[in-house]
């Protein structure tokens, strides 16, 4: 029965999406309580789900031969379905005051409403073409919603970023069919499906394939250098950027790197060979390279965007590590990153929207008119530098530990990009927190009259978000260790 | 889990959170409707988490595991003689420091800030002196370095917020150098909980000793940045001087001892002195610290602002310490700690006395203070007795520790650094003469052809002198009766080394 | 035998005689008569199909009159030439239909009757090429097709049609006349003109190892010929006016049915004539491997750069027509699968495209620039639903037919792995961005509004579906046509295999 509940957990969402359109509402506030109760809806199912444990594969729809669309629950399809759906909710909430004064907004709850369906299909694919659909269909139902504007840089952005994702894609589809072909299965198993008595001598043609895969995703995981659309996207509304482009759709490409390295070509098969030492390269780098744009740009939401490209690979270079607690760790700041992420994207939004700037000189002493807001965005910015007690030094820690385990000597330069970035995260958050704070000793308030805090629907996720941040950095136990029986440490 | 006494236990804890709490209450708290009642609400709390602090000294053997913040993450706290010394320090300076602020900070804007941030540092302070393992100690000295940055940058001058900047980015810079440490030992150690002698795991630690020479080099190195070791010194005589000046002493006097608290901890508590004598790490370490105290004081002698001069000696003098860490021997080791005392009630002294003469007569440079020994003889004289004291002159403190590291030194067996050491701290100690005296010998010889008209009295209140004159005693008294306090120190060395 | 294997012959000549009687008729009748014949090809062709089936017998060789060769002339009709019969019919009513309302525009009252009969001619003669197993008869209707394809593109009649007919016509006649040089030096070579009797000889001759170099010259004049009249890359330069211009029926058929109708006797000669193993062993294969490869890069690259719309997805069928040939370059089973499964798809979305584009197009103030259709999405929905679900097909996003074949071409190309492996797999992702960037490009201008303001000052209007049904229901069958192939692909993956099984 509980196979119909995963259908009902991604349909609900698509199908209450494009009743948004339809349905006259009377005002705003019957469309916001319809919404939310879709949002909820669909988040409890989500958790019943998880709650009810793994299940069996399930068929929906046959592509080609044994090609088919189908789900099945593990538990890392509970972790990012678990995460989703408590981040979707509160987005909505935050979505609602943020989008007051857009137009065409309607659509754009749509197609938010859509993403939330497709992102849980993604979580619950149970094999790579299931994956790939739902992936394509993601990166189809969020441009929209980044085109939104409609001004001739969101036209542009939208572009880049489709071209981009669908480029990613058709390369991860090399990987999709090498895996078909030279799988015992496609299904997702932990520890890789490769036949390898069908392998024989193309082990290096499969190294090869993995390559492209891997980087094919990794154009929505924004590695370097195919994540010049992340930023560049960031013209969307910033719900959009704070939960798609924070989480759900990098995550949905980290996600998918995750069973393509784990569940399909297998770490022991990959482990040791020069794929990794260059897949781990290109991490190294991006982490590096995110943090350096992020601390030139002065444009508040692309400067937390090329944070979101660094932190993106934080988690691939604890996939790249190839052992279990490599897996756990990156798992850890995939779930951390999240939360402290959307959380800096919504206090930039509020920020943008209550004063109509966006860029970080701009910024100065709004900290003392928006308390909450920027007490807020503190939290995040000290969880990812990394401050213990707060969620990033655990992930942190996870990945670090997981590098030292692993005994692999690039590893170790690696857990050296990892502190150098914070460092340079360092830079970048506190440059902003203290031009909120410390706005240098002259400074006139009156210039920012009016300037106060939103209202509930806002500041609600926020405190949310920061709690949870400082939960998860101070009782990370069991999730570190539902982390680690995932990865099957 | 608590060690030791449940009761022994709350206190410890008490004079940890009282101040942070107490300082976050403050800071949340609207203004208050005058300033009488801000300074008795942070007098009170300075007070009582003294109380609290030198209660938690009585008690025996105590520790208290809170809680973990992950599978070997634990919060845990345990009291041990080194750390009293600290806890004994910090509590002294901060409390008189304080006081001198209640004066001081009538001419500064928002002291409800500056008074929450000083609070909540001061129980951080606690917590550092009272960490039991490798990750509490860590957990603290972020929290540390970001609580202290408010107090850096307090008065938002652009040169205020570049300081308080660079003080934060090097800090965090060496704070991530440590972090990368704790990963390693996180593997490689049996347990991350300071153990005399190292924690070592040996069967794990076979074969890869190169690596974990490079990670214990790198701790060092980070908890060098705080204590101002060179190559990662500039952000000392940035960060320091352009803090209020009671902020300044206890940054020069205190916060950065965190550092050398930090070291020694890594060095003798978890890695194990065995394990790094005579390897590169003890040859490139003493090279460093040595370089620094040349360095420092060259550079204090040519600096002309008084509170930078002060810095740069700081970076110096810290390095006298960090020298006698890296000898990895009972006499230098004794003098180092003996240092660590000594050096926080002079430099604080010295800082307070700085900050007196900036109240009075908002002069900064040392050019300027021809004079000042007439207008203001009792802070002139603290700073003198000081000054004399850091230099080394028998038989103020710096002299008995200055001995010991010498002696060490000599008697270390290190090559070249036998006599190298020595020779350097010399000519390093006759520096700090010409740097720090020419202020007295100007302020109360001005000279034949200086107009004595135009001088008056500007001795400041009570607020500020007691302080200044209590420290400047203690750094002179601490040397002519060095007994037990050495004493006390040999104890502790000897269970390390 | 059983009455139903006449069908094929009966739908030829049905198809035939209709545009004789045409002729006389007026144009209303002519478009009746035109629909039932088509309608009933369609019909008669899916009973075809189904009996094949049910009994199992896959094939079976029809003798026209009974007379035995080399007198008389003989039928081949299958599972697969059934299902292409079929398949041809539905997409050439559905374009009829979706471009009547066009044709009222931009076709002369008077001409009506003739285009019709051309229809008619060129329907007999895509049959005629599916079914017949004479390669003189083949010939025959391959000049039908050309001459009925030239009218069809002349017949709207301005300069550029005209100027696009000649072109094609010289380009055509090369290629047939190629391919009738090839069957002369076939036939001088074996003595034959039924394929399964050369393909006998032919086996004898390379058993002997005598005149390999002539048979091969003989296959490579043949290839090159049917290459040239499919618009094989580089000899495409006839088709981006001939498709951008003629009226949108005429594009979207041609593109979609005529140069597959080549394609698909190129198959034959290869499978019924030559013998697969004859071709797979030769230098041929690599060469249309190769200039496959190119015009899917070269196509695509050509249509990035184009404004016009119509021009853009007729050079887009460049490199679908390359994806088709790079399928049989790499000269396997599943090779050949995965291109005749393409033939499927191309016919299906590229004259959805065709037709819907049109749509954009006439609430655009009738201009074709890409520039002038922001938000036509909106004032005509339906077009705008189509155009996407095309672009998205044609871009290979799951669920849409294109998807199934991007698939079966790179499990065609892994599953053997040889040099051709990593080529196509690299080209076929590059081509996918390639495909991305114009269609979706598109597909997001048409979605972008455009401010009433603008709309007002250019005369821009809506249409709503209820003033264009027939229009409506061509799009929405078209769709589901699409939909189908990608979502139940196995039936006809299978029927394919099938087919191909007994053509050899």
């Amino acid at each position: 029965m509980s196979e119909y509940w995963i259908l009902a957990a991604i349909l609900l969402p698509i199908f209450g999406g494009v009743l948004t359109l339809l349905i006259p509402f009377k005002n705003r506030k019957i469309m916001m309580c319809y919404l939310e109760i879709v949002m909820l809806t669909t988040s409890a199912i989500v958790w019943k789900l998880i709650l009810n444990g793994t299940t069996e594969v399930f068929h929906i729809i046959h592509f080609v031969e044994d090609l088919s669309i189908s789900f099945k629950i593990d538990s890392i399809s509970m972790i990012f379905a678990g995460l989703v759906s408590l981040l979707w909710p509160l987005a909505v909430l935050y979505s609602f005051e943020y989008m007051e004064h857009e137009e065409r907004e309607k659509i754009f709850f749509m197609f938010y409403s859509i993403t939330y369906g497709i992102t849980l299909g993604i979580a619950f694919a149970s094999d790579l073409l299931s994956m790939y659909f739902f992936y394509e269909l993601l990166t189809l139902s969020t441009v929209p919603l980044v085109l939104h504007t409609l001004k001739r840089e969101a036209v542009l952005a939208s572009r880049k970023y489709l071209y981009y994702s669908i480029g990613g894609a058709a390369f991860a589809m090399i990987g999709l069919v090498f895996v078909i072909i030279y799988g015992v299965t496609c299904e997702f198993q932990l520890g890789g499906v490769l036949d390898m008595a069908l392998i024989g001598e193309r082990k290096n043609l499969l190294l090869w394939v993995y390559l492209l895969a891997f980087m094919g995703f990794g154009v929505k995981a924004a590695i370097w250098p195919m994540g010049s659309w992340l930023p560049d996207a960031g013209v969307a509304p910033t719900p959009v950027t704070a939960l798609l482009h924070a989480v759900a759709v990098v995550k949905a490409g980290v996600f998918a790197m995750i069973r393509l390295t784990y569940y399909s070509f297998g770490p022991s098969f990959l482990r040791g060979t020069w794929v990794q030492n260059v897949v781990m390269g290109f991490a190294m780098f991006t982490i590096l390279y995110g943090c350096s744009m992020a601390v030139k740009e002065t444009h508040l939401k692309r400067r937390l965007a090329y944070s979101t490209i660094s932190n993106l690979s934080y988690i691939i270079f604890g996939i790249t590590l190839m052992t279990p607690l490599g897996l756990a760790g990156a798992l850890c700041h995939l779930i951390c990153h999240a939360v402290m992420k959307i959380n800096a994207f919504f206090c930039a939004g509020a920020f943008m929207q209550k004063t109509g700037k966006s860029y970080i000189y701009e910024m100065d002493g709004v900290g003392r008119k928006m308390p909450i807001v920027f007490g807020c965005f503190t939290v995040s910015a000290l969880g990812l530098m990394g401050v213990p007690g707060l969620a990033g030094f655990i992930s942190k820690w996870n990945l670090a530990s997981a590098a030292v385990e692993s005994m692999n000597v690039q590893a170790y330069f690696g857990i050296g990009c990892l502190l150098a970035s914070a460092l340079l995260t360092a830079i970048y958050m506190m440059n902003t927190v203290i031009h909120a704070f410390f706005p240098g000793k002259d400074f006139n308030y009156g210039t920012l009259a009016g300037v106060t805090d939103p209202s509930w629907k806002m500041c609600l996720p926020l405190l949310v978000f920061s709690i949870s941040v400082a939960v998860l950095g101070i009782f990370s136990g069991p999730l570190v260790h539902f982390l680690r029986e995932a990865a099957g440490v | 889990m608590v060690i030791g006494s449940m009761n022994d236990a709350i206190i410890m804890l008490a004079a940890i959170c009282f101040p942070i709490l107490f300082g976050a209450v403050i800071l949340l708290m609207p203004e208050f409707s005058s300033r009488n009642r801000l300074l008795g609400a942070v007098g009170t709390g300075l007070l009582v988490t003294g109380i609290l602090a030198l209660l938690t000294l009585g008690s025996g053997e105590a520790g208290i595991c809170l809680f973990s913040l992950g599978e070997k993450l634990e919060i845990f706290f345990r009291l041990d003689n080194l750390g009293r010394i600290f806890i004994v320090i910090v509590t002294i300076i901060w409390i008189l420091a304080g006081f001198y602020s209640f004066e001081y900070m009538k001419h500064e804007k928002e002291e409800k800030r500056y008074f929450g941030f000083y609070l909540m540092t001061f129980g951080v302070l606690l917590a550092l002196d009272l960490a039991g393992n490798i990750v509490t100690y860590y957990l603290f000295y972020e929290m540390m370095t970001l609580l202290s940055v408010p107090l850096v940058l307090h008065s938002k001058t652009r040169e205020a917020l570049m300081g308080g900047l660079k003080y934060l980015f090097y800090s965090l810079c060496g704070a991530y150098m440590v972090l990368m440490g704790l990963f390693f030992l996180n593997r490689y150690a049996t347990t991350l909980t300071f153990t005399a002698g190292g924690t070592l795991n040996g069967e794990l630690t076979a074969g890869n000793e190169k690596v974990l020479l490079v990670v214990v080099f790198f701790m060092i190195l980070g908890f060098g940045v705080k204590a101002g070791m060179f190559p990662m010194h500039a952000w000392l005589p940035t960060a320091h001087p352009v803090a209020p000046a009671p902020a300044s002493s206890v940054l020069s006097g205190l916060i950065v001892k965190a550092g050398v608290l930090g070291v020694i901890r890594t060095v003798y508590f978890l890695f194990g002195e065995s394990f790094i004598r005579g390897t590169w790490v003890q040859t490139a370490w003493m090279t460093l610290s040595l370089i620094t105290v040349f360095m420092g004081s060259m550079l204090a002698y040519r600096e002309k602002i008084m509170k930078k001069r002060l810095a740069y000696s700081t970076v110096s003098q810290l390095s006298y310490i960090l020298f006698g860490l890296a000898l990895l021997q009972g006499e230098a080791m004794t003098g180092a700690l003996l240092h660590v005392v000594f050096h926080a009630f002079i430099k604080s002294a010295l800082f307070l006395s700085a900050g007196a003469i900036i109240y009075k007569t908002g002069r900064t440079n040392v050019d300027d203070m021809t004079g000042i020994g007439k207008e203001m003889p009792v802070t002139i004289w603290c700073y003198t007795f000081a000054s004399l004291a850091l230099i080394g002159i028998p038989p103020a403190s710096g002299f008995i520790s200055k001995w010991y590291l010498a002696e060490g030194a000599l008697s270390s067996g290190t090559g070249i650094f036998t006599w190298l050491g020595p020779v350097v701290l010399l000519v390093s100690a006759l520096l700090t003469a010409g740097y720090l005296l020419p202020i007295t010998i100007k302020g109360f010889l001005p000279g034949a052809d200086f107009d004595y008209g135009s001088l008056q009295k500007r001795e400041p209140n009570l607020w500020m002198v007691i302080p200044l004159i209590v420290l400047a005693l203690l750094s002179v008294v601490l040397g002519i009766f060095p007994n037990p306090l050495t004493e006390y120190i040999r104890t502790i060395v000897s269970t390390v080394l | 035998m059983d009455f139903i294997q006449n069908v094929p012959f009966f739908s030829i000549m049905i198809s035939m005689f209709s545009g004789i009687v045409s002729s006389i008729l007026s144009e209303k009748w002519a478009k009746r008569l035109n629909t039932a014949v088509i309608l009933a090809v369609g019909v008669m062709s899916g009973a075809l199909l189904i009996w094949l089936c049910r009994t199992g017998c896959g094939s079976y060789i029809f003798m026209m009159g009974h007379f035995p060769a080399p007198w008389g002339n003989e039928i081949r009709a299958g599972v697969l030439e059934a299902g292409m019969a079929m398949f041809f019919s539905i997409v050439m009513l559905l374009s009829m239909t979706g471009g009547r309302k066009k044709l009222f525009d931009e076709v002369e009252y008077s001409k009506h009757n003739i285009y019709y009969i051309l229809v008619d001619m060129m329907l007999s003669s895509l049959l005629a090429l599916i079914y017949t197993n004479d390669l003189f008869t083949a010939y025959v209707f391959v000049e039908i097709n050309t001459i009925a394809a030239c009218g069809l593109i002349m017949i709207r009649q301005n300069g550029r049609t005209i100027e696009a007919a000649v072109r094609y016509m010289i380009m055509s006649l090369l290629g047939s006349g190629l391919l009738l040089m090839g069957i002369c030096m076939l036939y001088d070579l074996t003595g034959h003109l039924l394929m399964s009797n050369i393909q006998q000889a032919m086996a004898d001759i390379m058993a002997n190892g005598t005149y390999r170099i002539p048979m091969l010259v003989t296959v490579g004049i043949m290839t090159i010929g049917l290459a040239i009249k499919s618009a094989l890359f580089p000899c495409h330069a006839w088709l981006p006016d001939a498709y951008g211009y003629a009226t949108v029926s005429s594009a979207a058929m041609l593109s979609s049915l005529v140069s597959k109708g080549y394609i698909f006797l190129l198959i034959k000669i290869f499978y019924r004539v030559i013998g697969l193993d004859i071709i797979y062993s030769s230098h041929i294969i690599g060469i249309l491997f190769i200039f496959g490869l190119c015009g899917m890069l070269f196509g695509s690259f050509s249509a990035i750069g184009e404004k016009d719309i119509r021009r853009m997805i007729a050079f887009s069928s460049v490199a679908q027509i390359g994806y088709i040939y790079m399928g049989f370059g790499l000269g396997t089973q599943e090779g050949m699968v995965a291109s005749v499964y393409h033939i499927l798809v191309h016919a299906a979305t590229k004259s959805l495209l065709f037709i819907s584009a049109i749509g954009l197009t006439e609430v655009s103030g009738g201009s074709r620039s890409f520039f002038a259709l922001n938000g036509s999405g909106y004032r005509n929905r339906i077009a705008g639903v189509g155009f996407a679900v095309g672009s998205l097909s044609m871009v290979g996003i799951p669920s849409f037919s294109g998807f199934v074949s991007k698939l079966l071409f790179a499990k065609a190309a892994i599953i053997n792995p040889t040099w051709k492996m990593f080529p196509t797999v690299i080209v076929l992702a590059i081509s996918t961005i390639l495909n991305a960037i114009y269609f979706l490009k598109t597909v997001i201008r048409i979605y972008t509004p455009e401010s009433a303001l603008v709309e007002e000052e250019k005369g821009y209007y809506g249409i709503r579906w209820n003033q264009q049904r027939l229009y409506t229901v061509t799009i929405i069958l078209f769709v589901i046509l699409n939909l189908i192939l990608g979502m139940n692909s196995q039936p006809v993956i299978h029927l394919i295999e099938t087919g191909l099984a007994n053509f050899a």
